[in-house]
């Protein structure tokens, strides 16, 4: 912590930046904003909205099975920790929210020192500050969506991972599949950053030397905790009905409130005969990713680049997304910063991003609110959204490929076979 | 290293499966039996044998004047099936002419069933709901059967199911096996005995009591086939029904003697009698009635000596009491049989002079026993399946297994001491797995 007691590098150093900008948190809670945001479709998603996980909760407590209806797509995990543990009055909750952010930028922070090998530079503060004055995220806990949570459990994941604590990183990712069950894709790069560490040689690629059985291991004790937290989910739930309610409505689709994925508007227009077909398609889809990234990402001995990027992928395509999605993986790019002389149109990127983010908004108003649009509108939205992602990854995946072939001599152009 | 935690991975894994299997059997046996002992409790209570709601659907099948008396037959046993406490919404009243508003009707708007003209059937709050010509063969068929067009409103369906008790009472003209609707068509006793067949695989009744008042009545309730169907007509195959008394006035026959004997009979029957079928039938006496009523008790599994008149005639249902707090009920409910009756005071106006003193006294008594019960407790009508929603999770009411409070407790908990025993600190293995 040398560095930052020094008063320049500390000027944005952690110690300030962390503290400074809980305060804000905590002061934005007491705006009417959080009642504003509760019921957004673009900040919860109907697995991740904080009023069925209450609807859920009240229906356990009164004893209606939860997973009867199509109300409550909440983990029994969830439940059972926000009926017991968590029985608190709601502005402790939105308290609870905005400390696992705090938690989730620490969490990152912790990434950056063990990839950069340093401790107390100006970064830190930039991450910190990139995680939690994001607006992808910040919105989110506001409204209280336990997407939030996710996020946070996901850089919690990262964090053991780079750390090299296997069972802790194994066991956050197996809770966090239990919420979000398309974090199971992640499964790969968690195995890979634990095998072979967190800093970077994307700059020098070289084969990644990963022992076969040590991965299977690993993946296999996920496994294990994966089961264990099924069996006390089932245990709480009292029955099996919770899997096709919480996991089932990823590949299912069978709730189709608008949120900015591109999934939903497709399959409101779905004829039934093909409905099977186009699930599976696009569920394979987010799956056929995994494979390539980590493949070409060990090479450059960084799988936590290749998390990253599953983390836009996933963004984009996943069946139910909310903008804390796109949120984590425009906070991480933070922890690149060796990539970002490479983007080849950030500018673009960002612009696009800008579009749509007030384009969501807007026609996510015009459409619902004032009814003077259509759906078409709020979906034209998504898709300029979807682009923005999409270019934001490809750009990450060109910039972290780029960076190997160093800077650029002159008279010499970098092309593409 | 490496294979000390698989093994104690994998010991924790069996564990914990042991564990929870052991703990998942245990509740699946207790919510078994604690369903099997609720719904026990809840249906096999003596008073009720088995149904839940009461129906009646009462059918006059002739048209024209002189046929005043089968209409009044028809609105005789609405006013005691709606005295008795059958609601409106339970009953399906078929009248094929309307007696009150003919033309030829010297006091309009009104019918009477008794040569003094004491007690008016019609009055200004009875709900016909198949009247004229909706009264036909196929339109009473389909409204057993179930088997109504899509237009038809529910006020003119049989919301029946398979706790309903129904009481069926068929009056008009008849003969041997047939019975006459309008005067252009017949329904045979091989029609009603087939749609009391689909009743019965459709599951649209608990028990049906079949009456039927016409010249050789008993023929049409021979052909029944089907189960849990006790029948009674008013004559016997060659015999003729005849009517009651004529009204000077009126100028018609306005009752027939049979329905009047059995009105006259249930008159002393109020909601909390337990007068039973087999006193009901002991009051046949062929002499006044100038007929032999028949009974046809073989399709029916209880001894009549034990069925209630109630058990057809009355709106009985089984209440359960709960405390004034709003959490669920634990443990057994307290089950009291007392009749709802929803319109104690919308019966039909009485007339100054009452012949049957019996009558005042069955008034009273419901609404203040109905009113002392529901002083001080909230009064829980239990209908079939109320909050049974799914899965083993079900109503806190009589589980013995671990309630969902227990559940998420050792849920939270478990997952906190997977997250310790996972997060504990262990020398030397981090090293190990890179």
């Amino acid at each position: 912590m040398k560095a930052s007691s020094s008063p320049t590098a500390s000027s944005l150093g952690l110690k300030v930046v962390l503290p400074g900008l809980l305060l804000f948190r905590l002061a934005l809670l007491a705006t009417p904003l959080p009642r504003f945001f509760e019921h957004d479709h673009q900040l919860s998603s109907p697995l991740t909205s904080f009023f069925r996980l209450q609807e859920g909760i009240f229906l356990y407590k009164n004893g209606i099975d939860p997973y009867a209806g199509d109300v409550s797509r909440v983990s029994p995990l969830l439940l059972a920790i926000f009926s017991t543990v968590l029985q608190l009055p709601l502005p402790i909750i939105s308290v609870l929210w905005t400390l696992s952010d705090v938690l989730g930028a620490w969490a990152l922070v912790s990434i950056w020192r063990a990839r950069s090998q340093t401790v107390g530079t100006k970064t830190e503060g930039l991450v910190a500050a990139a995680y939690l004055l994001n607006p992808y995220t910040l919105l989110p806990s506001l409204a209280r969506s336990t997407s939030s949570l996710d996020n946070t459990q996901h850089i919690l994941c990262l964090l053991f991972a780079a750390l090299g604590k296997s069972s802790p990183a194994l066991f956050t990712l197996a809770f966090l599949t239990h919420s979000s069950l398309t974090s199971v894709l992640l499964v790969p790069p968690v195995i890979m950053l634990l095998l072979s560490g967190p800093t970077s040689s994307l700059a020098a690629p070289r084969p990644a030397v990963i022992s076969i059985k040590k991965a299977l291991y690993l993946a296999s004790e996920y496994f294990v905790y994966v089961a264990l937290l099924a069996g006390i989910s089932t245990f709480v739930a009292g029955s099996w009905g919770w899997v096709e309610k919480t996991w089932g409505a990823i590949f299912l689709l069978p709730d189709l409130t608008p949120n900015p994925g591109l999934w939903w508007y497709f399959f409101t227009e779905m004829f039934d005969h093909f409905r099977p077909f186009f699930l599976m398609a696009f569920s394979i889809h987010l799956l056929i990713y995994v494979a390539p990234i980590c493949i070409k990402f060990q090479y450059a001995h960084d799988p936590l680049y290749a998390a990253f990027l599953l983390q836009g992928i996933i963004a984009t395509c996943k069946s139910y997304p909310t903008l804390s999605d796109p949120g984590l993986f425009t906070s991480m790019l933070t922890i690149f910063p060796e990539i970002v002389p490479h983007l080849r149109h950030p500018l673009p990127t960002f612009m696009l991003h800008l579009h749509s983010a007030l384009l969501l908004l807007l026609f996510h108003d015009l459409w619902l609110v004032q009814g003077t649009g259509n759906a078409n509108f709020f979906y034209a939205s998504t898709l300029v959204f979807g682009l923005a992602n999409g270019a934001a990854v490809v750009d990450a995946i060109w910039a972290g490929l780029r960076i190997s072939f160093g800077e650029r001599g002159k008279g010499w152009a970098i092309a593409q076979l | 290293m490496r294979t000390n935690i698989l093994k104690r991975a994998l010991l924790a894994a069996s564990a914990a499966a042991a564990l929870y299997l052991a703990l998942v059997v245990y509740e699946v046996r207790a919510n078994e039996t604690a369903h099997a002992a609720a719904a026990e409790s809840f249906f096999g209570a003596k008073n009720t044998q088995g149904h839940t709601n009461n129906w009646a659907v009462l059918v006059c099948a002739s048209r024209y004047w002189f046929n005043y008396r089968h209409m009044a037959n028809a609105l005789g046993m609405y006013r005691t099936v709606k005295r008795l406490g059958i609601p409106d919404s339970n009953i399906i009243l078929m009248l094929a002419d309307d007696a009150a508003c003919n033309p030829r009707n010297k006091f309009p708007g009104t019918v009477f069933s008794n040569a003094g003209r004491h007690l008016d059937l019609y009055g200004d709050n009875i709900e016909v709901d198949y009247r004229g010509f909706e009264v036909t063969v196929p339109n009473f068929i389909r409204l057993l059967t179930g088997r109504v067009e899509p237009n038809v409103p529910r006020s003119k369906r049989l919301l029946t199911d398979d706790r309903s008790n129904i009481f069926v009472y068929m009056t008009g003209h008849g003969g041997n096996e047939f019975l006459k609707f309008q005067d252009n068509e017949e329904i045979s006793a091989f029609d009603i005995a087939d749609a009391f067949e689909q009743m019965w695989q459709k599951k649209r009744y608990n028990e049906i009591f079949f009456m039927i008042d016409t010249c050789q009545a008993n023929t049409m309730y021979s052909k029944f086939y089907s189960p849990n169907i006790l029948a009674t007509g008013s004559s016997e195959l060659g015999e003729s029904s005849y009517s009651h008394e004529n009204d000077n006035e009126v100028g018609v026959a306005i009752i027939d003697s049979y329905t009047h004997y059995v009105l006259e009979y249930l008159e002393t029957v109020n909601k909390t009698s337990r007068t039973t079928m087999s006193d009901f039938f002991n009051h046949y006496d062929p002499v006044p009635i100038k007929s032999h009523p028949g009974v046809r008790a073989d399709l029916f599994p209880r001894p009549v000596h034990e069925t209630l008149v109630t058990d057809f005639f009355g709106g009985v249902a089984q209440v359960e009491l709960i405390d004034d707090d709003s959490e669920p009920a634990r443990g057994t409910p307290i089950s009291i049989s007392i009749p709802i009756n929803t319109n104690t005071n919308t019966n039909v106006p009485i007339q100054n002079e009452e012949p049957r003193s019996a009558r005042a006294e069955v008034r009273d008594s419901s609404p203040a026993s109905a009113r002392r019960v529901q002083s001080n407790v909230k009064v829980k009508s239990a209908g079939v399946g109320v909050g049974g929603v799914g899965s083993s999770v079900g109503s806190g009411n009589a589980r013995d297994g671990l309630s969902g409070e227990m559940r998420t407790w050792i849920g939270t908990f478990s997952v906190l001491v997977l997250g310790a025993w996972v997060a504990r600190p262990r020398g030397g293995n981090k090293k190990a797995v890179r």
